[in-house]
């Protein structure tokens, strides 16, 4: 066999520019994500029948389709069903946002609920609205007590970005995949996409462990 | 004077009354959990309510703020009903202060600031005025050096005490005990009676749900005692403890070993 590692850092610039869009889409997938499950987890919790039943079918739809269907639907569908036409960056970050939202949702429910009921009460009698109670007792607990899973949540979504490669956005893995089409190294530039991938996602999960240590739930 | 022959006195009798209760009627599903409860509270006066548990004391006391909403009757503040919408409920609920069996402390604020969220939040006082009034209500139930600690490392007692400023801190006309000392370890309770004893000498108007019998002997001015959702007997502890008119009531106290 014969290889020719230099095929990696001749395109060295540009597997980095890819590696920095799939850090930039997690970041800015998530700084969506989150509001958007807090919304849907307090519409789902509201007294209003038509908030939590939106909110219910949003999730459990969702929630449920694979992610790499999303995103084709995004990038073929929406534009024919909605009319409107994004750039393939803005469509992978349209599917992401709804698919973390959907499991962020489902998160923030579990962790709201958790909280006791008597916190709300507590609350309450010193003459909070639900809104402030809500806002400055339950979440804030809440918070803490799901912050490993947002962690976890947020490494899969890391990995989850090369999905969007299928819709020709330039991130790692469909750079590394351009690279390899063009110069035929494909074992080259497998691994050094498994290498880059790796090399930042095992600090993030070493992060996570920690977060797990710090903040899971000891009771 | 006629005295022997009058009902026992109450306290401010000439005074029209905090609280009124009228057929107080309390559901859940098929159970009635309050069966037409009507009762008074005078102004500064120390009402405990006993009972075995689940015979209704603690509802009523959660219908006094409306953490309960209730089926039938009325409760009267100052004789004003409690109102239905939410934004007036909650300026009800300013007046009275409530304090919990398991304290519900917020965890992730030290005790100064569990003290001070309540004017901040609700009254929109400065960070600094507010943190003023919690060190002075803090001093008072002699929480002064735990300002900084937060709840998980406190005792049982003195998260209660810290409970009960907090209540204090909004200023109430009415507090609300409900158990305040059951959740506690036997040698924490002196603490927090200790600091309910001196906030009825201030003349606070209390009612305590509890089942410190020796405490509502000496403290209380009105014992309520409840069954099944009702009244069965109220009168001055001394009634109550020492000569019970109700054989039930005389049965209650006789389970708890009281014998007078």
């Amino acid at each position: 066999m014969n290889f020719d590692w230099s095929v990696i850092w001749t395109h060295r610039s540009a597997l980095l520019e890819g590696a920095a869009l799939t850090v930039g889409l997690t970041v800015l997938t998530m700084l969506l994500a989150v509001p958007g499950g807090i919304v849907l987890a307090l519409m789902r919790l509201s007294s209003n029948k038509l908030a939590r039943s939106a909110s219910l079918a949003f999730v459990e739809f969702f929630r449920n389709l694979p992610l790499i269907l999303v995103i084709y639907w995004a990038f073929y569908v929406m534009p024919m069903a909605f009319n409107v036409q994004f750039s393939p960056i803005t469509t992978a970050l349209v599917a992401l946002v709804l698919n973390v939202s959907a499991y962020n949702a489902e998160t923030f429910r579990a962790g709201i609920n958790s909280i006791r009921k008597g916190q709300m009460e507590a609350a309450l009698a010193i003459g909070m609205s639900r809104r402030q109670a809500m806002f400055k007792v339950v979440i804030p607990q809440a918070a803490r007590r799901i912050l490993p899973v947002i962690a976890s949540t947020w490494v899969s979504l890391f990995k989850d970005t090369s999905l969007v490669s299928v819709i020709a956005v330039g991130e790692l893995a469909y750079t590394a995949m351009q690279i390899r089409a063009q110069t035929f190294r494909v074992l080259e530039m497998l691994t050094a996409m498994a290498a880059l991938y790796w090399l930042m996602g095992y600090p993030q999960a070493k992060l996570v462990d920690w977060i797990h240590r710090k903040y899971g739930v000891k009771e | 004077m006629n005295a022997t022959a009058s009902p026992p006195a109450r306290k401010n009798a000439g005074q029209p009354p905090v609280l009124v209760y009228e057929n107080v009627r309390k559901l859940y599903g098929d159970f009635v959990a309050l069966k037409d409860v009507s009762l008074q509270v005078q102004k500064g006066e120390v009402m405990c309510l006993i009972g075995p548990s689940g015979s209704g004391k603690s509802t009523l006391l959660r219908c006094t703020n409306a953490l309960e909403t209730i089926d039938g009757g009325r409760v009267l503040l100052d004789g004003v009903p409690l109102p239905a919408r939410e934004s007036e409920v909650r300026k009800v609920r300013q007046r009275m202060g409530m304090v919990f069996q398991s304290f519900e402390l917020f965890p992730h604020k030290s005790a100064l600031d569990n003290v001070a969220m309540g004017p901040v939040t609700v009254l929109g006082m400065s960070q600094a005025d507010a943190r003023a009034r919690a060190r002075t209500l803090l001093d008072k139930v002699g929480l002064g050096d735990k300002a900084q600690n937060f709840p998980a490392n406190l005792s049982g007692g003195q998260q209660q005490r810290v409970a009960i400023a907090r209540a204090l801190a909004m200023e109430p006309e009415v507090m609300l005990f409900d158990e305040p000392t059951s959740a506690l370890d036997p040698e924490t309770v002196g603490e927090v009676l200790n600091v309910m004893q001196k906030l009825a000498h201030e003349g606070m108007t209390m009612i305590v749900v509890t089942h410190e019998m020796s405490f509502a002997r000496r403290v209380a001015d009105w014992v309520v005692v409840f069954e099944s959702g009702a009244i069965i007997e109220q009168g001055p502890p001394a009634q109550i403890f020492d000569a019970p008119t109700v054989t039930r009531t005389r049965d209650f106290l006789g389970h708890l070993g009281w014998n007078g």
